[in-house]
Order: structure tokens, then C-alpha cells, then sequence
């Protein structure tokens, strides 16, 4: 399943991140080439690619730059999601640092297809190397004159808020104000940046559009599933042998990821759960992690690809105390926007907390469940529903140690 | 004595104006050249308020912290609402709205990281600074932070000294990167 | 037009409204908080969930337009029990604090407590502190625990006004509405954030405390401060007088008025009722000989105005009348001249400063009525009339309301024409340097203790309504007019406001057709 490497090929080399490595190894045909597509073809093609967004929603980046209004007149704006910050994510970052410019060719396609002529790179505030790297980037390609002919690049530094990662708060935050997501409708492919028709699309995402357009949709339709299609890399950490980054294909299962690539787990070498998607994907248990790995696949095992940040837990973890972790947070990190995420997050890491701390009430695990089911789904964005497959999933998944620390 | 939290009607236009929004005698001021590049920031985004979070980076490095005054002076350069600046200071973890230390050492305690031990390296560093998390040693070398993901979950425990990030932390190692803080 | 079914009943409505508004039509509410007509959709509180039928779950009505063919159901089980939970929600961290919160008996989450929530309460936690008690300008007091984050008050500051006072600072569970510190809420209309919070986070200084909410009534109204005449209720304390130590006017609250007003208010207007119930009202007809003042009946007062008028020629009488009176008063008026051939008029007292304007409701000119006093035919030089006071060519000067003295006229003009007129006659609601020098002061009741209506600078006639009682023996205008005509053997006056005004309507062609019963709550047009 250790499919031929197309975003890490050239991680092995010190300099992949200058131009000049970028050009040795391929860069820049495939926009030399999308040039000549009219824009709808090349929306086209990335829809047949089953390219799926990759930075946590999955959805299909085709279909997504097709919402573009047909006969809008005004800007268009391309952003990319850099703000990376799903807790056992790190793929971007080494994007940004060593393939920086295949970012800037699957900008240049992407613009091309919506009609952009600015594009955005929201970079979290934390990640000052990766910026440099990207920025520095950015310059060569003025330089070289592949930017300032019809598509400009702002990069743009975060300032320290996981939510910029949702796009309409990324959008909200690009606008100068706290990233407080927008209610929808309007989406921003109708209304978004400054008013304007906008695609927000993931790092990652993009960098895979310069692949499709070389090598065709067929073939990178073929190297996932049905639905998904390409590689992506996945962020392996917690208690593996190896932790890291690692390109496969999406339907690679849990099982080979973990035991194949990353060399099998650590601590004391048994394995108890793992998080597939980042922090906000629910737990699997050991004997659940049979599955591919792409974004129906987990979703069908009643979690999500989300990110593909895989979070590893052997026999030693206290599933509790992890859960506690992840509440904190998530209470941490609420924007504050819609009531039942501000006032119910916070609550639910007191309880987890005091749990933790065995101090926790008989009621306590039926109260975090409830609260939780009542508040799915009843948000503006996502954030809410990434809290509660944690809270639910633990609890349920893992009860008896949680009623274990409950005095009774 | 209800008659409804409000009831229907015609929308009536507001007036124009911000009166009132610019701070008169601002205590604090960019350089000439720290304002030109916060005109030519503002003139990279469609609305210039765009430009807002990268010209309070800006303040932040030119000032130290983003103090009440910076905030009022910001606020002049956008035409906003000293609140509206307010805001945004509050809402985002890397503004500093007190004098920070010379460093700033910001261990992340996520899920990965805690796996690999960040309680004990967040305890190390407490410990050999003598501060709690959230605070400056008295000599105002070190401010230091617990914070969320920094997405360098592969070298957990880590943490981020300033702009470098630290990887793989051991309580010996933590004692050593603070040995090298000048 | 979208057609569309909400419980079952179908609507048609304007392309562009959402399913509250919609709703609304059809007699349907769906509860809100964060949602306010007159500002921008927010969101944000989660409450306002119906089920759309090929909808997967339910969906926000504030952000929903209308569309045609849309089934909309509001009283689902799922619906209710959404409710129910981000009524929870909203009270997690909710100080509980009826017994001492100002707002208990209008407050939204009592009501909607009541109405949609009832569950158990469960959370036994800290709850998250926030600042208490905090004053953020001359009229508005903010309790931040109490504080739902509806971010009306937000937006009312940044789209109404636009003077972006307040902010949501910091995010999560801490996230609190607040000002720039050092800064404060002392815009020209802050009071109105009191007015759309739905819960007990932003009081009035001015009321709170002063009586509970459920011991008022409300009266409708019309705001007397400028000439807009913004539609208000006005609220007394008639039921438990000594709780507001003999206050009766509790508050002014906006009345939605989308021609005149809309939804709001100024502070000027709002805050300005408090001559009402001042140790300066005048309370009973009093003659003044020198320093002695007595104390006089009416009847008494009525026939030496009315001998006084005799005695002089029709040109020796001059009127100082005011745009603050009503159209029925300044009928009477009218009349009384037309009477006795009496020339000499005027309302117009330039103001010693300028009133201030802005383009959204406050007005220039500070009377309610300059319009209505213009179109019944008062117009007239007052400069040149007290020219003629002091060339001692009046005998009778007849001073409505106005404190000559507060004025731009030179004060020593003021004071050679008070003197130079025989018979100096103040009718007003207040005592002031004018009705001083006056020699019959005869009491008028204030706008809330009398019918009447006034002609606003648009040409919109309103009316406003009794409230309290007259204080002391004071009367409306109007009524101390006609017992003066009476007194003077003109033709039976009308013993109601609503008489004049028919008479008046009969006579000026202005207000011709218009009834009380025409212009209703929302006002009706002059002819022009």
C-alpha cells in the first residue's frame, strides 16, 4: 500500500524547498500545461481525479470550485488553509518548509480554474519557519515570474486560534476581525472573502492538483478508492516505534499504517486506540482499526479521515486522562460564537476534569453524553461536532475505565 | 408588560459617521518607516482592515506588548473602533497584552505530547524558572505558556523557545536550552 | 412573493424574509434571542431552530428566507427538545439571580424558561465569573454573568449608531461584551441597548431598582423632545406609588414606528420626562402682586383672564404660544384669537442654542409641534411682538410654556417687554424665570396626563395618551382655552380633546378628514 510518492518525493533532498530543486524534478510543467485548459477543464479534471479535501471535511475539490457563481464579474479570491492546528496534524508544515512551491503551481492552476487573481495564504502565527520557507518561496516565483502575471500571493500570519482552521473563521481573521465562522448561507464560494466569491482549500489539497493536472485524473483517481482518490500524507505520533509523516495511498487501512509505516506501537507495545483524524475524529478501539483509511472508509467505521492526523495509544494510556486533555482543548479553543459550544465545552472539561481527578460524579458520564448529543449539530461550524466525537467516543468506547475512577 | 424582545418594521438606514473613534493624543507611534510598511500592508487586501492582524505583529515586535495605547494607535491607522481592536487583541493567543519576558517558552500540553510526557517537562521548566505557567520571571527573561497544538507531534514533547521550535524534549534537554536563553 | 406553509397555515410574503418574520404572519412565534429586525442576522444564540421539511435537521429560521413551497414546522418534537437543550445551554453558566436582577418579569430567559425549557437543572460546576456591576456610561449598568452574547448591543453600536463602543472580548466560556477600557457608552442613543437586551445584562441606571417591572402600565405615546415625535410607551407606576417615592413616569420605552422611528429612541427623548414629576410643576392658578403669590380657583383665574382680555383692544393682546403645545390646544387657541380679533402671535422662540441634528432621528428643532402650529395659523414676528411689550403698546401678554429667558432674545429685551405689558399671563407645566413676572400663572398638565396629538416635521399627526393623572389642579391647555372662551361668551367649546380635534379637523384644511380613530397608533399624513 506504500504508493509511489508524489507530495514527498522530493522531501529526501535538502534543497526540495528552492526553485530550483522544484524545476529539477518536474515543477512548473503542469502549470505550463493548464495554461492552455480552459478553466472548466481543469475543474473538470479535478473532479474526475476524486481529488477530496484534505485538510479535515473531505469534500470534493472539484465540485467545491464549481459553486463558483458562473457569470460573477468581481474578484475572486483563492485561499489557502495553512493555519494548520489539528491536534496529531503536521503535514503542512513540512509542505510549507520543503515543497513550498508546488503550493505556489497548484495556486496558479487552482486560480486559473475559479478565475482568481489574488490569492491568500493563511500560515498559523506559531509556524515562523514554515513561513519563511513559504515566503521565500513566494519571492523565487516573482522572480521567475510564475506570480505577478495574473495571480498575486499575500501570505498572511495567524495569530494563535485553532478555529482560523474552520474557513469561514480563516475568512473572518483574513478580514481583520477574531475568527468568529460565519453563518451559512452565504457560503464563500458565493460570498466570501471581502465580500467576494472565495475558495478556501486546504495545503495539502492543492499541492496534489499540480499531479493530477501532469498525470490525469484517471490515474489519480486510481491510486485511492472509489470515492477518493491519490495519496495523502498521513501524521503518525502518540506511542508508535516510528512516529512521523507518511504519503500513502488514502486506502491504506489503520492497521498497515500504524504496523507497516510506522513500525507498531511503543509504550508497552499493545495496542489499545487510536485517533485516525485528528483530535476531532472519535477513538477506535484496537480491534476496529481493519478500515482504509480514507474518508468514507472511516467514515463508515463511525469516525472521519478528518486530517489524518493518527494519534496512537498503547495499553498504558489512561483514556480518561486523554480525554481530559482534549476537552481542555477544546473549552480553550471555542470561539465563543454560538451558546451551546461556549457555555458547554468549558463545562464538560470540569466534568472530565473532576473525573480525573476522582472527584467525579455518579451522574457524570450520562450528563457529558447528553450534553453533548444536544449539542451536535446545532452549531454554525464543525467545531462543536469535532468536541463531541471525542466526548462520546471515549466515554462510550472506554466506560468502564472512566466509571473506574467514579468513588462511589 | 411584554410586547415581544422586539417586533417587526422597516429598516431604517443608519447614519454615516464614526465619530469620535481616533485616538486625539495617541502615547504611542510607528516610525515613518514602520508606518509606510503598515500603509503598503493595508494596500495588499481588498479592505484594509485586512491587514490588521500582521500591522498588531508588527506592533508587537515595535512596542513589546500590545498595550491599551498600541491598541488606540492601531486603531487610528484602520479608522476602527478602539473595541473592534480589542477584540481581536483578546482573541488570539499570540498577542501580549503585558510585558513579556525576552523569551517566550510555550510548551504544548496537547494529546501527543502529553503522551510523551509534557506534564513533566511543563513541571521541569516551572521548577528551574521558579514561575508558574502564565508568568514572567522577575528578571524578565522568561514568560512561560502551556498551550494547544503546535503540530510537531512527531517530535513530542515539544515546545516552541521564541521562533525555533524544540523537539524531543527530556527534562535535560529543557535544562539545557534554558542554559543557552541569553 | 414566496408562498410558503408554516404549521400547517400558508403565507405569502416578500422575497427576502425570513422564517421569524414570516412566522410572525401567520401568528406564529419562534423564539429568539439573538435575532432583532432592525439589525443584522447574527446567529449566533441557536434558539430560533425549525424543522423544513427535506431538511436533515433543524435549521436556524433567523437565517432562512423564505422560499416558495417551503414546509415549515416549529412545534416538532425535535424542535422542542433542540429548544429545550440551548435553553440549558444559555443558562450553564447563568447566575440565577432573579431576586436581585432588575430584569425579572421581562426577561427572555425567564419567559422562554418558562415557555421552552423546563429541564432539570444539572450543572453543578463553577461557573465561569465575569465583572458584575459594571457602568458603562451615564445611562447603561452591565452585569457580564448575566450576559447571554447575543451581540445586539454589539451591533447596535456598530450598524445603528456607528460608534462601535462595544466589543466581545476574548473567546470561549470567557468571552464578555465590554468597552475599550477607559472608554464609555455615552453615545446619543445608548440607551436603546438596554431596550434589545433580552436578559438582565444591561440595565437602566435610571430605572433599575426604582420598581418591579410587573406593577407598571403602558401607555402609548408620542416623545415630546423634538420634532420627529418618536412613537414611545410610556411607563407608570400607578400600583405601588411608594416603592419609586412618588415618582409616577417609571421609564419611556420606543414604540416601533417604522415611518417615524423605527425601533428606537434618543437618550434626550428618553431620559427627558423628568419635569413631570418636579418640585417645579405648577400645581394651582396663582396671582401675583409683587412678591405675594396666592393661590387662586380657576373660575377666578378664568374671568380675570378673560376681564383682562376685554379690557384691552383686540391689537393691546399678545400671544406667545409653543409648538409644544398639542393641535388641540393650539386650536383653542386659534379660536380665542379669532374671538377677539387679537393680531399679535407667535411660537417661534429662537433657541439660545442651536439644537443639535444628526441624520438618523434627533432633530434640530426641539418642539414636538412647530409643524402643526405653522399649519393652525400661529405663525408670527415674536421679536417684533415683544418690540411692541416694550413700546408699551400691549396690555395683555399671554406667555405659553416658553422661559423667555432661556432664549436667544437679549434678556434685557425680555425683561423691558414683561414689564412693559399691563398683564403678564404664563400658562405652562412648569414654573421658570417668565412665569415669575407673571401676574395670572394658570397650570397645564404635562403631555402624559392629557390626550392630544401632535403634527411632526414629516406631517405625520400623532397621538399620544393619558398616562397619570393632571398633578394638583393643573389642566390641558386646550381646557383652560375654553373656559377663557366661555368666559368671553364664545359658542359651547368641546369638553374632550378628541372634540377640538374634530373641530379642528373640520376648519383647517390640513387635517381635513383625519379622526382620532383614523390616525390610530401609527399617525396619518396632513394634507399639504
Amino acid at each position: 500500500m506504500t504508493a509511489e510518492k508524489l507530495l514527498t518525493r522530493n522531501f529526501g533532498r535538502a534543497d526540495s524547498h528552492t526553485l530550483r530543486a522544484y524545476l529539477e524534478s518536474g515543477g512548473y510543467t503542469a502549470w505550463q500545461k493548464a495554461q492552455a485548459l480552459e478553466p472548466a477543464a481543469i475543474t473538470e479534471e479535478v473532479k474526475q481525479s476524486n481529488l477530496r479535501g484534505l485538510g479535515g471535511a473531505g469534500f470534493p475539490t472539484g465540485t467545491k470550485w464549481s459553486f463558483i457563481p458562473k457569470h460573477h464579474t468581481g474578484p475572486v479570491y483563492l485561499v489557502i488553509n495553512a493555519d494548520e492546528g489539528e491536534p496529531g496534524t503536521f503535514k503542512d508544515r513540512y509542505l510549507l518548509e520543503r515543497e513550498p512551491h508546488a503550493l505556489i503551481e497548484g495556486m496558479l492552476i487552482a486560480a486559473r480554474a475559479i478565475r482568481a487573481a489574488k490569492g491568500f495564504v493563511y500560515i498559523r502565527g506559531e509556524y515562523v519557519e514554515p513561513w519563511r520557507r513559504f515566503s521565500a518561496a513566494v519571492k523565487e516565483a516573482y522572480d521567475a515570474g510564475y506570480l505577478g502575471r495574473g495571480l498575486d500571493v499575500v501570505v498572511h500570519r495567524g495569530a494563535g486560534a485553532y478555529i482560523c482552521g474552520e474557513e469561514t473563521g480563516l475568512i473572518s481573521s483574513l478580514e481583520g476581525k477574531k475568527g468568529w465562522p460565519k453563518v451559512k448561507p452565504p457560503f464563500p464560494a458565493i460570498k466570501g472573502a471581502f465580500g467576494m466569491p472565495t475558495i478556501v482549500n486546504n495545503v495539502e489539497t492543492i499541492c496534489h492538483v499540480p499531479h493530477i493536472i501532469n498525470r490525469g485524473a484517471a490515474w489519480f483517481a486510481s491510486l485511492g478508492t472509489k470515492t477518493q482518490g491519490g495519496t495523502r500524507i498521513f501524521s503518525v505520533s502518540g506511542r508508535v516505534r516510528k512516529p512521523g509523516i507518511y504519503e500513502a495511498s488514502v486506502a491504506i487501512t489503520l492497521r498497515a499504517l500504524i504496523y507497516e509505516l510506522a513500525g507498531g506501537v511503543a509504550g508497552n507495545g499493545r495496542l489499545k486506540a487510536v485517533v485516525p483524524g485528528g483530535s476531532s475524529a472519535a477513538i477506535l478501539r484496537a480491534d476496529e482499526i481493519d478500515v482504509t483509511a480514507d474518508v468514507d472508509g472511516l467514515r463508515n467505521a463511525g469516525t472521519m479521515a478528518g486530517s489524518a492526523g493518527v494519534i496512537v495509544m498503547d495499553e498504558t494510556v489512561s483514556i480518561p486522562e486523554a480525554l481530559m486533555v482534549v476537552a481542555r482543548f477544546y473549552a480553550h479553543e471555542s470561539c465563543g460564537q454560538c451558546t451551546p459550544c461556549r457555555e458547554s465545552t468549558g463545562w464538560i472539561y470540569q466534568m472530565t476534569k473532576r473525573i480525573v481527578e476522582g472527584r467525579g460524579r455518579k451522574d457524570d458520564l450520562d450528563t457529558i453524553l447528553d450534553v453533548a448529543r444536544r449539542g451536535a449539530g446545532t452549531t454554525i461550524c464543525a467545531f462543536y461536532d469535532g468536541a463531541v466525537g471525542p466526548y462520546i467516543s471515549y466515554i462510550e468506547k472506554f466506560r468502564a475505565e472512566f466509571e473506574a475512577l467514579i468513588p462511589n | 408588560m411584554s410586547v415581544g424582545n422586539d417586533a417587526p418594521g422597516a429598516w431604517n438606514r443608519p447614519p454615516s459617521g464614526r465619530a469620535g473613534l481616533a485616538d486625539p493624543a495617541p502615547r504611542v507611534a510607528f516610525t515613518a518607516e514602520q508606518l509606510a510598511e503598515a500603509r503598503r500592508l493595508q494596500s495588499l487586501y481588498p479592505d484594509p482592515r485586512g491587514a490588521l492582524l500582521p500591522v498588531l505583529q508588527m506592533a508587537q515586535d515595535a512596542f513589546g506588548y500590545i498595550s491599551l495605547p498600541v491598541e488606540e494607535y492601531v486603531a487610528g491607522l484602520f479608522n476602527l473602533s478602539p473595541a473592534h481592536v480589542h477584540e481581536v487583541v483578546t482573541f488570539y493567543t499570540l498577542f501580549f497584552r503585558e510585558p513579556k519576558g525576552r523569551h517566550v517558552v510555550a510548551v504544548c500540553h496537547n494529546l501527543s505530547c502529553h503522551l510523551a510526557g509534557a506534564p513533566e517537562i511543563v513541571a521541569r521548566l516551572k521548577a528551574r524558572l521558579g514561575i508558574e505557567v502564565g508568568e514572567t520571571t522577575e528578571d524578565g527573561k522568561v514568560t512561560l505558556q502551556s498551550v494547544e497544538c503546535l503540530c510537531a507531534c512527531e517530535h513530542a514533547p515539544m515546545m516552541q523557545v521564541d521562533d525555533r521550535y524544540e523537539l524531543g524534549l527530556t527534562p535535560e534537554k529543557v535544562d539545557r536550552i534554558l542554559e543557552g536563553l541569553r | 412573493m414566496p408562498r410558503l406553509t408554516i404549521n400547517g397555515g400558508e403565507v405569502e410574503v416578500p422575497p427576502g424574509t425570513n422564517l421569524i418574520e414570516a412566522a410572525r404572519k401567520v401568528g406564529v412565534e419562534i423564539p429568539h434571542y439573538c435575532y432583532h429586525p432592525g439589525l443584522s442576522v447574527a446567529g449566533q444564540c441557536r434558539l430560533c431552530m425549525v424543522d423544513i421539511e427535506k431538511t436533515p435537521r433543524p435549521t436556524i429560521a433567523c437565517n432562512t428566507q423564505a422560499a416558495e413551497g417551503m414546509v415549515v414546522w416549529t412545534e416538532t418534537d425535535r424542535v422542542k427538545e433542540t429548544r429545550r437543550s440551548v435553553m440549558e445551554f444559555h443558562l450553564i453558566n447563568h447566575p440565577l439571580d432573579c431576586p436581585v436582577c432588575d430584569q425579572a418579569g421581562e426577561c427572555w430567559l425567564q419567559i422562554y424558561y418558562m415557555k421552552h425549557g423546563l429541564y432539570e437543572p444539572r450543572m453543578m460546576d463553577e461557573k465561569v465569573h465575569k465583572p458584575k456591576a459594571v457602568p458603562l456610561g451615564p445611562h447603561v449598568i452591565l452585569d457580564a454573568e448575566r450576559c447571554i452574547l447575543c451581540s445586539r448591543c454589539v451591533r447596535f453600536c456598530d450598524e445603528i449608531t456607528g460608534t462601535g463602543e462595544l466589543g466581545i472580548f476574548h473567546r470561549g466560556d470567557h468571552s464578555e461584551i465590554g468597552l475599550f477600557p477607559g472608554r464609555e457608552l455615552a453615545n446619543k442613543y445608548s440607551g436603546n441597548v438596554v431596550d434589545i437586551c433580552p436578559v438582565g445584562a444591561l440595565t437602566d441606571r435610571d430605572f433599575r431598582f426604582q420598581v418591579r417591572v410587573w406593577y407598571l402600565d403602558a401607555t402609548k405615546s408620542v416623545c415630546p423632545g423634538c420634532a420627529r415625535g418618536c412613537n414611545i410607551d410610556v411607563h407608570v407606576n400607578r400600583r405601588r406609588p411608594h416603592h419609586a417615592e412618588g415618582r409616577r413616569v417609571a421609564r419611556l420605552k420606543p414604540r416601533v414606528n417604522a415611518d417615524v422611528n423605527t425601533w428606537w429612541i434618543c437618550d434626550a427623548g428618553r431620559y427627558g420626562f423628568t419635569f413631570v414629576d418636579d418640585k417645579t410643576r405648577l400645581v394651582t392658578p396663582s396671582r401675583r402682586d409683587g412678591e405675594a403669590v396666592t393661590d387662586v380657583a380657576w373660575d377666578q383665574a378664568v374671568s380675570a383672564v378673560a376681564a383682562a382680555l376685554e379690557r384691552a383692544a383686540p391689537g393691546e393682546v399678545a400671544v406667545v404660544a409653543s409648538a409644544k403645545m398639542a393641535n388641540e390646544d393650539l386650536w383653542a387657541l386659534r379660536r380665542l384669537l379669532v374671538h377677539r380679533g387679537i393680531r399679535r402671535v407667535g411660537f417661534r422662540i429662537p433657541p439660545r442654542v442651536p439644537g443639535d441634528e444628526d441624520a438618523f432621528l434627533i432633530k434640530a428643532d426641539k418642539n414636538p409641534n412647530s409643524l402643526g402650529a405653522e399649519l393652525i395659523g400661529l405663525e408670527g414676528n415674536v421679536r417684533d411682538l415683544l418690540a411692541a411689550a416694550r413700546a408699551r403698546q400691549v396690555k395683555v401678554l399671554w406667555i405659553f410654556g416658553h422661559d423667555l429667558f432661556e432664549s436667544a432674545l437679549p434678556e434685557a429685551d425680555v425683561a423691558a417687554a414683561l414689564r412693559g405689558a399691563e398683564t403678564v399671563i404664563f400658562t405652562g407645566t412648569s414654573a421658570n424665570a417668565t412665569s415669575e413676572r407673571a401676574r395670572w400663572v394658570l397650570p397645564a398638565a404635562a403631555w402624559v396626563e392629557r390626550e392630544g396629538t401632535y403634527t411632526n416635521f414629516q406631517g405625520r399627526v400623532q397621538r399620544f395618551r393619558r398616562a397619570v393623572e393632571p398633578l394638583g389642579q393643573a389642566l390641558a391647555e386646550w381646557d383652560i382655552l375654553g373656559r377663557v372662551l366661555q368666559a368671553l361668551g364664545a359658542e359651547a367649546t368641546p369638553p374632550r380633546a378628541e372634540r377640538w380635534f374634530r373641530e379642528l379637523a373640520a376648519a383647517v384644511p390640513a387635517f381635513a378628514g383625519l379622526t382620532y380613530q383614523a390616525i390610530g397608533d401609527a399617525g396619518v399624513m396632513v394634507t399639504r
